[in-house]
């Protein structure tokens, strides 16, 4: 029977999809840690003050409840404050301790209606190992250095400070790589938005640890119960915090979606191909090493570079054939509109310089806006704008051609590397393309007049 | 604005912060503080009130003095009473301070006075609020829950004379309704409290902590700031944004040069003085911005071989918009932009909010007097004509009070 049970269970874990088996790997091992912890605080440390730690973590399971996006996939609350005023207290108050009363504290992420609603089990139980490791962690520190205590008084309070900054940071150290850990693993790197302004979050949350140890110890000493209500305000003021900087993240994220609709609206052909090329700059980018914000930045260089050609007639745009010179000038025109019309989107200025020099070429030619600078080398994030535009350009459909091979593409990119194309950003799309094993444009596609004639003469692909 | 408020409001410039400062200084004079802790006071007061600016949803300017206000008269507290002399001399002294430094920065008078006047009564108020209760039936707190009962009374009363005279005092009444103030201070709730809890916050654990008070309070206080900082610049995102795809016709050679902002200008005035609420008053403006961004169309080639009518831009101008976030109310506001405020035979015409009937009255007034070149008195004549059926009679009533206010209805001869 036993046997039996172990195989349905093995022949069940077989045959979900892939990323449910990766879902579960990280689950039972975060788990496991995370029950480990939970065993090793309970064997090695005091109870907490039970009539503490249930209000406090009453408060810690509402701002769970009330986690805000805060990057792609990432979730984050101002919990942290609660654990560590919660483990404060604990600490220093005699006969009872930080660890197991914040490991456990940390347990309770297991409670999450909306996952329970939704039968969600990936997250909570992720987030219920990260969690407990982390408080147990944190309550550790806080015991090894407030234990001994006798109470709290005004000249403790360096202590405290000091004990609940290296809680806090380690709080939020672990949490952050578990988290990160995870998340790649599941999603895998090819889905993942670049995490941007990570250095903010982890700063923020570990004053606001810092904060909530000290009015930790401020409970105390001052040991009125009229204080509980500040906290609570205190709290919520964190959670705002917070909750203010997801609400920015959006506006900025819905903020690029709008233009990039918006030029979609207006050109079909640019349907899909703004999206492509903010992929491949990703890729490139993180081949050479961006990360953060720097990532981002690219990104979304990426998916505003084409946003002048609003402001370029159709026509024009969808026009076959070579364009005469008044028209290659009004096309031309694009890479600058794009700096006329974001002109007064403060937060997008550094993609639209990107943006601006997506035309210009390494050796110093081209044309652009303040992102170009004749016969300077434009900058490395504009290159990589370049490369991919380039690239998709030409692996796509056009109205008057057909999507071209990515043998042809690279060719072509190596064949411009040094000249127009700045060789390590093409050398580096290169490995990032094999890395993914993908590929794109028509396979035998191989060469321009080819594509044209295929376009004009459908039938001529009927005959392969 | 009339005259007269104009030269009240020079004199009472110039008056206030010396009435503000003499106050103080008489005050001071009955205080039983420690006169270096009243100067301590001032000095944090005026500090705090030049750093850190937070900018409210209504445009309402809040720094950390209010913070340190709310402060005072916790920390000139001893086992004998509040020190309310003393607690009004430091705001008032503060207050002449700041004054003259704000001043001295090129801040004009009719933006400075309302507000200190405001903080200087709502301050009073709380203090003197703060201190009765403390003086009377809880002379002696006792360590429990009343203790939160002077600051919360004092609070609620401190924020009930902010709102009533931000209503009175805000300048150009006649074009604001009261309305409109008032549910634009109630936005305001989350900063002020934040703010005066801050500050209550140090008050608490001033007497237990000393001056470790002091950064167990600025700690929240950051991060309140931080937070209305970021929905400040998400508020101004989104504004940007609008504005940025209100331009692409403009930049496109295929709208009216200024016709958006103009019209956005106008629209959002009228909304404001129909008495619209905030959330409303942002419809009209983000509609009012984005009404022609249909017009990027035109230079489709079959639009330009087929032609095309007003209600083709507004049903363009709402495609685009209903893919922008946050803005499906805004893309109907702008689809139903042309239509007439009522059906045939009906009073009304449901499907047609007062958002679009706002921006068909504002667009048509700019189309008249920057298009046709029209005087204004004769683009309104020609919406008084039109309001039987097209406009609603009710915005272009409104619009006449706006212009008579501004004074442009001057008859032109003909």
């Amino acid at each position: 029977m036993e046997w039996k049970q172990r195989r349905s269970l093995l022949g069940r874990y077989d045959r979900l999809q892939p990323m449910a088996q990766r879902k579960f790997k990280i689950a039972a091992s975060y788990s496991a840690v995370g029950i480990a912890a939970l065993v090793v605080s309970f064997l090695v440390a005091d109870p907490p003050n039970w009539l503490i730690w249930l209000p406090f973590t009453g408060l810690f399971v509402l701002l769970e409840f009330f986690a805000v996006e805060v990057n792609d996939r990432m979730m984050q609350s101002s919990s942290v404050m609660v654990v560590m005023t919660a483990g404060v207290i604990f600490a220093i108050q005699p006969g009872s301790d930080a660890m197991f009363g914040m490991a456990l504290m940390g347990a309770t992420a297991l409670i999450t209606p909306q996952d329970i609603k939704e039968r969600r089990w990936f997250q909570p139980v992720a987030n219920f190992g990260q969690i407990v490791v982390a408080g147990a962690v944190a309550g550790f520190i806080l015991d090894a250095n407030l234990g001994h205590l006798q109470g709290a008084s005004t000249e403790s309070l360096v202590r405290v400070a000091v004990a609940t900054a290296l809680a806090s940071l380690a709080y939020a150290t672990i949490q952050n790589i578990m988290v990160r850990h995870a998340v790649k693993k599941v999603f895998g790197r090819d889905n993942l938005e670049p995490w941007s302004q990570m250095h903010v979050l982890f700063t923020s949350e570990v004053s606001m640890g810092l904060l909530g140890g000290l009015i930790g110890a401020a409970y105390l000493i001052a040991d009125r119960p009229a204080m509980l209500v500040l906290i609570v305000a205190v709290y919520g003021i964190g959670h705002m915090s917070l909750y203010a900087f997801s609400q920015l993240r959006d506006a900025h994220l819905g903020s690029i979606r709008g233009f990039v609709k918006t030029l979609e609206a207006k050109d079909m052909y640019t349907r899909g191909h703004t999206e492509r090329v903010a992929f491949f700059a990703q890729m490139i980018g993180e081949q050479l090493g961006f990360t953060g914000t720097q990532l981002e930045t690219v990104r979304w260089a990426a998916l505003i570079h084409d946003l002048g050609k609003l402001a370029v007639p159709t026509e024009l745009i969808r026009k076959r054939g070579r364009l005469d010179d008044e028209e290659y000038d009004l096309m031309k025109r694009h890479a600058h509109l794009v700096e006329e019309i974001l002109a007064e989107v403060d937060f997008l200025q550094p993609m639209v310089e990107i943006a601006s020099g997506h035309h210009s070429n390494y050796d110093g030619s081209g044309y652009g806006g303040s992102g170009h600078r004749e016969g300077r080398t434009p900058s490395l994030e504009a290159s990589i704008v370049a490369v991919a535009d380039s690239f998709d350009a030409m692996t796509s459909a056009r109205s008057y051609r057909m999507a071209l091979s990515q043998q042809y593409a690279i060719g072509e990119l190596r064949r411009h590397s040094g000249g127009q194309f700045h060789p390590d950003v093409v050398d580096a799309f290169e490995k990032a393309l094999e890395k993914t094993g993908r590929r794109w444009g028509a396979p035998h596609v191989n060469d321009e007049e080819m594509a044209r004639r295929l376009a004009e003469e459908p039938e001529l692909t009927l005959r392969g | 604005m009339a005259d007269w408020s104009k030269s009240t409001i020079a004199t009472a410039s110039w008056a206030f912060p010396i009435v503000a400062g003499m106050a103080g200084l008489y005050a001071a004079t009955r205080a039983t503080t420690d006169p270096f802790e009243v100067v301590i006071a001032i000095a944090f007061l005026v500090l705090a009130s030049l750093v850190g600016v937070a900018t409210s949803n209504s445009g309402n300017r809040f720094t950390m003095g209010l913070a340190v206000a709310a402060a005072i008269p916790f920390v000139l507290t001893r086992g004998t009473g509040v020190d309310l002399a003393g607690s009004v001399a430091t705001y008032g002294v503060g207050l002449a301070i700041i004054w003259a430094l704000r001043y001295s920065r090129g801040e004009s008078h009719s933006e400075l006075l309302p507000t200190l006047i405001r903080r200087f009564a709502g301050y009073v108020v709380y203090a003197v609020v703060y201190s009765a209760m403390r003086v009377g039936f809880l002379a002696d707190l006792s360590g429990g829950w009343e203790d939160l009962l002077p600051f919360s009374v004092a609070l609620v009363a401190w924020i009930t004379v902010e709102v009533t005279l931000r209503a009175l005092l805000v300048l150009g009444p006649r074009e604001l309704s009261r309305s409109y103030l008032a549910r634009a201070l109630l936005h305001d709730l989350n900063v002020f409290l934040g703010l005066a809890l801050t500050g209550a916050m140090f008050g608490e654990l001033f007497p237990e902590l000393g001056w470790w008070a002091l950064p167990i309070a600025l700690l929240p206080y950051m991060f309140a700031h931080t937070a209305f900082k970021r929905f400040q610049e998400t508020k101004v995102t989104y504004k940007q944004t609008i504005r940025a795809l209100a331009r692409i016709p403009e930049v496109s050679g295929l709208g009216i040069d200024g016709h958006a902002d103009r019209t956005t200008e106008l629209a959002s005035s009228v909304s404001k003085e129909m008495g619209l609420g905030p959330a409303l008053v942002e419809d009209v403006e983000y509609a009012a911005l984005m009404h022609d961004i249909g017009r990027v169309s035109l230079n489709e080639p079959q639009v330009i071989r087929m032609g095309y009518t007003d209600d083709d831009i507004a049903r363009w101008s709402a495609e685009i918009i209903a893919e922008s976030p946050n803005l499906d109310r805004v893309a109907t506001h702008v689809l139903h932009q042309y239509e007439p405020f009522r059906k045939p035979g009906e009073q009304t015409d449901p499907e047609v909010s007062i958002v679009s009937r706002i921006i068909k009255v504002a667009a048509a007034y700019d189309w008249q007097v920057h298009d046709k070149g029209l005087s204004p008195l004769q683009a309104l004549e020609i919406l008084h004509a039109g309001a039987a059926y097209e406009y609603d009679p009710e915005v272009v009533a409104s619009v006449h009070r706006l212009l008579e206010t501004r004074g442009v209805l001057t008859p032109v001869r003909t």
